[in-house]
């Protein structure tokens, strides 16, 4: 089980995100709207896992990854992206993303994406 | 989607009653055979296989066979010889109303051949209604000859028929340079073209796309019903910018836009691509290459 943080602009993909890291028995401990509120949060709840959307108004995932890096090495990050991003998901790899998930979810692969980076 | 364009001109032209077009659907659901399913059955494929090709699919926008070929399972020449093994849209559209003696084959060809007069399609044009291919569809109903927009709405209705309902069809596009919507979301592509991409709904229409996508019931178009059309129209771009990235062209999304509230658009070019899904028309709004601008009903 780990304590996750959810930032992404779109109410829809933080429910179904939610929904299926916590039918695998993680623990949603917040939600971000955007980059910068997921930074806020993040300090402030010291997660196991974060996912960050990439495209998001304000601060996107890509400089809400730089930033949070800054403040730690050992949170695991997992980008969610459309698909067709493949060059921010290279300059995600750069700036010490661990994972990516694509959307429209499919559950098995969230899960996976997950379990893997927590073992 | 053949089934749904001809069938409803059936249907207006009082050839056949909604209830007989949505008798001859189901039946033809019986009988379609899925290349997946046929490849199975004729060992070519494990149900592993079908399965992970299935589920690929919903992440890429591309036809089952071809994801089949890349991944090793399956040669073209295999491909093609199960495809032969799948029946054209039209005759079987053609044998079930015969077969529930609906109609007669002269009278289907009749129908078809009004049906061309009233849109005023050419024998190519019909060729390519009759062929089932969604991509061959979708370009006889735009209004002008343009790769960008042909490859973009046929990611879409592809997306549209594989998320959202299997019973959605398009109609006439048609270009404007207002219009008036209830409520709208859209998303700019930025970069090598500057893209804008949207659903104008009129009513509660957009609803049709909302709660398949979000698989949750809102009660009216509000934001947060916006906000599950805008996601479903991210995942359309971003198949549309994969695609486009296979040919050096590069754009990216930009954060979805929403409107709960009438709004006038304006812009020079502007192609309105009615998509009808559960009965309901919604539209199905770009611009390439030229802007929209977006103005609240009152201002």
């Amino acid at each position: 089980m780990a304590k996750v943080l959810i930032v992404d602009d779109s109410r829809t993909s933080r429910k179904m995100l939610r929904n299926v890291l916590e039918n695998n028995g993680h623990v949603i401990v917040d939600e971000a709207m955007n980059g910068q509120e997921g930074v806020q949060k993040f300090q402030a709840c010291k997660p196991d896992l974060v996912t960050l959307d990439i495209t998001m108004p304000i601060v996107d995932g890509v400089e809400a990854l730089k930033m949070i890096r800054a403040f730690s090495s050992d949170v695991k990050i997992v980008m969610v992206t459309a698909a067709g991003q493949k060059s921010k998901m290279i300059e995600c790899i750069k700036l010490g993303a661990d994972e990516f998930i694509t959307k429209p979810y499919e559950p098995g692969e969230v899960a996976r994406v997950v379990e893997s980076l927590l073992s | 989607m053949f089934n749904q364009i001809f069938g409803k001109y059936l249907v207006d032209s009082g050839r056949l009653t909604e209830e007989q077009l949505q008798d001859v659907i189901e039946s033809e659901a019986e009988v379609r055979v899925k290349l997946g399913l046929i490849a199975v059955a004729e060992k070519l494929l494990t149900k592993e296989q079908a399965d992970e090709i299935n589920q690929l699919q919903t992440i890429m926008d591309k036809r089952f066979g071809d994801i089949a070929v890349m991944k090793g399972y399956l040669n073209e020449e295999t491909v093609a010889s199960l495809l032969k093994k799948q029946a054209n849209v039209y005759m079987l559209f053609c044998q079930t109303l015969i077969d529930k003696e609906i109609m007669t084959l002269e009278e289907v060809d009749q129908a078809l051949a009004d049906y061309q007069t009233m849109e005023g399609f050419t024998h190519s044009d019909m060729d390519d209604l009759v062929s089932g291919d969604v991509d061959r569809t979708v370009r006889i109903f735009l209004p002008q000859d343009s790769a960008l927009d042909a490859q973009l709405c046929g990611i879409m209705i592809r997306t549209v028929l594989r998320i959202i309902n299997e019973n959605a069809y398009v109609t006439k596009a048609f270009m404007v340079n207002e219009l008036t919507v209830d409520n709208f979301a859209m998303q700019k592509l930025l970069g090598d073209h500057t893209i804008y991409v949207g659903f104008a709904g009129a009513s509660d229409s957009l609803l049709n796309v909302a709660e398949p996508f979000a698989n949750e019931e809102f009660e009216r178009v509000d934001m947060d019903a916006l906000d599950a059309v805008g996601e479903f129209i991210n995942c359309v771009n971003g198949l549309f910018a994969s695609d486009l990235s296979v040919k050096n062209i590069n754009v990216d999304m930009a954060p979805p836009e929403y409107f709960d509230s009438p709004v006038k658009l304006s812009g020079e070019q502007i192609c309105v691509f009615p998509v009808v899904i559960g009965d309901e028309p919604i539209n199905f709004i770009l611009s390439v290459d030229s802007s929209i601008q977006v103005t609240p009903i009152g201002e």
